[in-house]
């Protein structure tokens, strides 16, 4: 069903540029710009190249010539740990988290009209672990830690949509308020941090920073099924996107409903950031920076919704190869790396802003 | 102005009655004549042991609030920002992440040294943060606030990393980040007190200069007032002050944030009454906000950082909601 067509074929005068356009059945079609094909294909096989730098490095490392036969059937016990235990979740968990983060930074930053709104920013984060702590440490057994990091996520989205007072439509105002929420849900998590012990405590600050280590098959589904369900809605929101980015007014007179989509918009974004936090603790500045950096390749303005899912996917693949092979001996959380790079990276990005005189 | 004088005395009392109900509140409750007469001529009776026990959080809670109002205060008037606050521009992540490097590398950082590590942090943070939010058109909130996300979001991974790979660092530092009046040695008191008196010294230097410089920068020239030398004072004030502050009790959030927005709706942004008025009710909300811990948690206790973070918070909104197309 799907396929590339011309759009162009039947019109009597040609455009100067014939566009490809991608159909899946009558509601989906999204026009392909050249460029961000050629990037899509290149970031598709840095995927590929880092994947199986994952599997294959290291004294664990299944040997390059061995893998393809491997992963059809494993020589021996060895390859079968490292694959199905050890390096295999963690890998497809690091890839699904990364395309979800990347994705819902790219809805997140079309919806607010703002390169700098993302949902680290405005304190899913720690929301999220803020729930988890309080599911897995205070209340145990109640419910299971992904709907804490739900239940913590919404509440904090909430406080953000209620503290503006406009809603979603104020970016500055959302950025001020999230940072707000944020303080308060660290708050809460230190506290928790004193009333556990020791080793629970230290389970928790190794969560509350987003960790890819030990990940399981469980884990791969908690981000999976909703990659798998969100991703498409994202795609099918976005050519309503697109209109809104252009501005309110314009997207109702066009049809895009423009405050119904947003929310459903962020909903998606909520849901999705949500998953990855559920499978690997929240990772920060992934979302930040995937559609920046996918922007960037394809100089494209829009939503960019699969370039920066992606993106995200070839940032957290990237972070967790380094991390697995670093030098020093230690396995620190992926979460880290990617909040220091990411952190620098936002620093750059407000930096920009203030030249352009947009912030 | 004249009808602000007596407000001083008044401010005075609510702080008299807020360091009062800190002795008298807790597990046990003390009746507010008996704290009077224990105070006056101390006993040996169990109410007075508790009295006792009960003033070195008191003092700490009076001393460190009058210290972070203050600071908050001179953030505020330096970056002509209304979201100036130790917390958000990144100051308590800054002294955090050099008393962890203290602990874990040089394990150093109980006692005396921890002013010394916290102060050092401090500055750079207060620096780093106020280099990268602002820049040729000068700090708006947003930009400020952005930067002390940046800046804390790549220390607490550097926090985050050592307290992780140093056991001992982490066991630590997870109860002193969590800022609590309670269960700090009291002999903290006596080695912070120098760097505060040198803080709230330098503060009194600075109400005429913070008045000229809300005017921005070129109308305070032309006043006569030293932007430069200001700004350095000020930041060195504030550091003072809120280091001073985080050594001894941990890091405590909005205080610093929400007294100026408080004092500002009766003083007007006058420096010379909001500073003696943030001095007086600063600790006076900090020493509530403890009490009230004591209160909702009875009969164990809430860190009084929690109890901050969430009274604070709603403060911010509504600073938020106050600044109209600013943001």
């Amino acid at each position: 069903m799907t396929a590339v067509e011309n759009r162009a074929g039947s019109t009597t005068v040609a455009p100067p540029r014939a566009r490809p356009v991608l159909r899946a059945g009558h509601w989906l079609s999204i026009p392909v710009r050249r460029r961000s094909l050629v990037i899509g294909a290149s970031l598709a096989l840095a995927l590929l190249v880092l994947s199986v730098l994952t599997l294959t490095l290291g004294s664990l490392g299944i040997p390059l010539w061995q893998l393809p036969s491997a992963l059809v059937s494993p020589p021996d016990a060895r390859a079968s740990f490292v694959l199905t235990i050890l390096r295999g979740p963690r890998l497809v968990t690091a890839l699904g988290t990364g395309a979800a983060l990347g994705v819902a930074g790219a809805l997140f930053q079309t919806v607010t009209r703002n390169p700098l709104g993302s949902p680290d920013v405005i304190g899913l984060g720690s929301g999220a672990s803020a729930g988890a702590a309080a599911f897995t440490l205070l209340l145990p057994g109640i419910l299971p830690t992904p709907v804490g990091a739900l239940i913590g996520a919404l509440s904090a989205m909430a406080l953000v949509w209620i503290g503006t007072g406009r809603g979603f439509s104020s970016p500055g105002r959302m950025i001020l308020v999230g940072i707000g929420v944020s303080a308060m849900a660290v708050a809460f998590i230190q506290f928790v941090m004193t009333r556990v012990g020791q080793q629970q405590a230290t389970t928790l600050a190794a969560y509350i920073n987003g960790t890819l280590a030990d990940r399981q098959w469980s884990d791969v589904a908690t981000v999976g099924i909703p990659v798998l369900v969100l991703v498409p809605c994202a795609l099918v929101l976005g050519r309503r996107l697109d209109l809104i980015e252009m501005g309110d007014e314009l997207a109702d007179s066009l049809g895009a409903r423009s405050n119904p989509t947003r929310t459903l918009v962020i909903l998606t974004a909520i849901g999705l950031a949500t998953a990855s936090v559920a499978a690997a603790g929240p990772i920060s500045f992934v979302a930040l920076t995937a559609p920046q950096v996918a922007r960037r390749l394809a100089r494209a303005p829009g939503a960019g919704i699969l370039l920066s899912g992606l993106m995200g996917a070839v940032i957290m693949t990237f972070a967790d190869l380094l991390v697995q092979q670093s030098p020093f001996g230690v396995q620190l959380p992926v979460g880290l790396l990617t909040a220091v790079v990411g952190g620098v990276y936002l620093g750059y990005l407000l930096v920009r802003e203030w030249k352009k005189g947009t912030v | 102005m004249a009808r602000l004088a007596p407000g001083l005395a008044l401010a005075a009392f609510v702080l008299a009655v807020a360091a009062l109900l800190s002795i008298a509140v807790g597990t046990r409750f003390v009746p507010p004549e008996t704290v009077w007469n224990a105070l006056i001529d101390p006993g040996s009776s169990f109410d007075d042991t508790v009295v006792q026990s009960r003033i070195p959080r008191t003092v700490l809670g009076l001393l460190c609030g009058s210290a972070l109002a203050v600071s908050g205060v001179i953030m505020q008037g330096l970056t002509r920002n209304p979201l100036g606050d130790p917390g958000l521009l990144g100051i308590n992540v800054g002294a955090a992440a050099t008393i962890v490097t203290g602990l874990a590398f040089f394990g150093v950082g109980t006692g005396q040294e921890r002013v010394w590590l916290a102060l050092p942090g401090a500055l750079v943070a207060v620096v780093a943060v106020y280099a990268l939010g602002s820049g040729r058109r000068g700090a708006t909130p947003v930009k400020l606030v952005l930067a002390g996300a940046v800046i804390t979001a790549i220390l607490s991974a550097y926090i985050q990393a050592v307290t992780l790979t140093h056991p001992d660092a982490f066991e630590s530092y997870r109860f002193w980040v969590l800022g609590s009046l309670a269960g700090r040695d009291p002999a903290l008191i006596g080695q912070v007190l120098p760097y505060l008196i040198a803080g709230f010294v330098l503060a009194l230097f600075l109400p005429g200069s913070l008045n000229a410089l809300a005017l921005g920068d070129d109308t305070a020239t032309a006043l006569g007032a030293k932007v430069g030398r200001t700004r350095v004072l000020g930041a060195l004030a504030a550091a003072l002050l809120c280091a001073g502050s985080t050594a001894a009790v941990g890091p405590i959030a909005f205080i610093g944030l929400a007294v100026p927005h408080i004092v500002r709706t009766f003083t007007g942004d006058d420096h010379r009454w909001l500073l003696p008025y943030s001095a007086l009710l600063g600790p006076a909300l900090l020493l509530l906000a403890d009490v009230l811990g004591r209160i909702v948690a009875s009969p164990q206790e809430l860190e009084v950082g929690v109890v901050t973070a969430f009274l604070g918070a709603p403060v911010l909104l509504m600073a938020v909601r106050r600044m109209r197309g600013r943001a």
